[in-house]
């Protein structure tokens, strides 16, 4: 059954997933192009110089891509499911109505880890092949942050998509507003070193923020 | 027969507004129930109790002995649901949506599917979302009638359809419900449809039965009168025996369960002179009208 669910969820969002790693390879694309050109216009020594010494951080247009992504997998795997309320459709299954929900977002969770995933490792590679191992940690610590600022935005935006009560849905995106910006603060490069891993738990908490939507749609209501 | 269906003193508020209040009916296995009821009466705010998607307020439904509340997987399998407007994950197609129904039922029919699909004129490929309002009705029939379900619950499902279609379904659905002993629930705004469809009669009005019965018993129970009295200042709605009413000048329309030598009585002990008494032939929309007054 569980086959079926992820059959489904791919159906709806297999064009938007695959657009949006592109769109993301993309961005990486113009990200190291513009390494290349940098350093041999501004001359190799002076860019590492301003990497290292002048918080230059040459990816720092990817900081609200994963957001970007984020934002448009809630709606293409969510927002059909509010359409006509066709969710009722998915709770009728025969499963445990939790369980289809838990599914569904772990399909999720997977489609966004596959495609920044690949856009992580691209990214470590052509950093590895431009700048020495400490540059490239440093940025890896910075861009975590937003990567996981991907994962939160889906989840939150997953949840007030999904919430039936009107209120809720305030009060959600209220705290969406709030609660993203921890992610994308500007530091130096590799400054959000200590709080990654609190970051990581507190993504971990609102991953589940859509199981009380659920509930109250299931229970209707309004 | 064991009843698939028990409601027991169900009630329900939208806030503070009553829909009903302490309703209680069953569906025996096998029949064939046709909720009406005007706009507002409560018949999607049933079915929705019914699926679980509803809280009542008061009062349970259980259905296959599970509270409709916490519908086990086991029971759900079991229970079909067409929700109104035939809705559908219409970013399928009909390939797929039959492909993903297939892997939740393992009683799964796809024959009865490729039937009705085999009618459609639709291009393999074609996403249900482009499909005219009769095609989606028969992609959601046809979904219902291959998951083997033994109970199934359609909420308004004439909505929408052209009169072909209609008789379409209809016909198809008893055939097959009568063939296989399935149990169905249904809501419809069309009650000329019903009248081919349901074996038993569920009729609500604002915050009350009106009437629940087999519809031959009701229909042979529920008469219609037609007469014109000589003074057209007389008012009958207020008399235990009418069920409903009409009047317009002189010309009047009285809806009585009772039969029509009691009604001749009735009018001569009381002293009411009347002319072109005569006993109107109803077919259920009219029975319906009759009970549940036309405003």
């Amino acid at each position: 059954m569980w086959k079926s669910i992820i059959y489904k969820e791919w159906i709806k969002v297999r064009w938007y997933l695959i657009m949006l790693t592109v769109f993301g390879l993309l961005v990486l694309g113009v990200i190291f192009l513009e390494v290349q050109h940098d350093k041999i216009f501004s001359n190799a020594n002076n860019y590492w110089y301003a990497i290292l010494f002048n918080g230059l951080q040459y990816y720092s247009i990817l900081k609200f891509i994963p957001l970007l992504m984020g934002i448009v997998f809630a709606f293409a795997q969510f927002y059909p499911e509010i359409v006509n309320k066709r969710i009722k459709l998915t709770f009728h299954l025969p499963l445990n109505e939790d369980k289809v929900i838990l599914i569904m977002l772990l399909f999720g969770i997977a489609g966004l880890a596959i495609s920044y995933g690949i856009m992580i490792l691209l990214f470590l590679g052509a950093s590895n092949f431009f700048f020495a191992k400490e540059i490239v940690n440093a940025a890896l610590i910075s861009v975590t942050p937003w990567f996981l600022a991907g994962f939160g935005v889906y989840f939150l935006l997953s949840t007030i998509i999904l919430e039936p009560v009107w209120l809720y849905r305030i009060l959600y995106t209220l705290v969406t507003i709030l609660f993203i910006p921890l992610y994308l603060v500007d530091s130096v490069s590799g400054g959000y070193g200590p709080v990654n891993l609190p970051l990581v738990f507190l993504t971990i908490i609102i991953s589940v923020s859509l199981l009380f939507s659920a509930y109250r749609f299931r229970k209707g209501e309004m | 027969m064991d009843n698939v269906i028990e409601c027991n003193n169900l009630s329900h508020y939208y806030g503070k507004k009553l829909v009903y209040k302490n309703l209680s009916f069953h569906v025996k296995e096998g029949s064939i129930l046709g909720l009406l009821g005007k706009n507002g009466t409560g018949k999607t705010t049933t079915i929705n109790i019914l699926n679980g998607f509803l809280h009542p307020s008061g009062g349970e439904c259980i259905i296959y002995g599970d509270n409709s509340q916490h519908l086990t997987p086991q029971t759900k399998s079991r229970m079909g649901f067409l929700i109104e407007g035939h809705i559908q994950y219409s970013f399928m197609n009909i390939y797929q949506i039959e492909k993903f129904y297939s892997g939740f039922y393992p009683n799964w029919k796809s024959e009865p599917y490729w039937d009705l699909m085999s009618k459609l004129k639709v291009s393999p490929k074609q996403k249900i979302s482009t499909m005219s309002c009769g095609q989606q009705s028969q992609v959601a029939l046809g979904l219902i009638l291959a998951q083997d379900s033994d109970l199934m619950i359609l909420d308004d499902f004439s909505m929408g359809l052209d009169p072909g279609y209609r008789r379409l379904f209809i016909d198809y659905l008893r055939a097959y419900a009568k063939a296989e002993n399935k149990t169905i629930f249904t809501t419809s705004h069309i009650i000329q449809d019903m009248e081919r469809l349901i074996d038993d009669v569920l009729i609500m009005d604002y915050d009350q039965v009106l009437a629940q019965c087999p519809v031959e018993e009701f229909m042979n129970e529920f008469k219609q009168f037609n007469f014109d009295l000589e003074n057209d200042a007389v008012d009958l709605s207020k008399e235990d025996f009418v069920v409903n009413f009409e009047k317009i000048k002189n010309k009047v329309e009285l809806y009585t369960y009772k039969e029509e030598s009691f009604v001749h009585n009735y009018l001569d002990k009381a002293g009411i002179t009347y002319k072109n008494f005569v006993q109107i032939k109803m077919g259920l929309e009219d029975a319906f009208i009759g009970l549940t007054g036309k405003y």
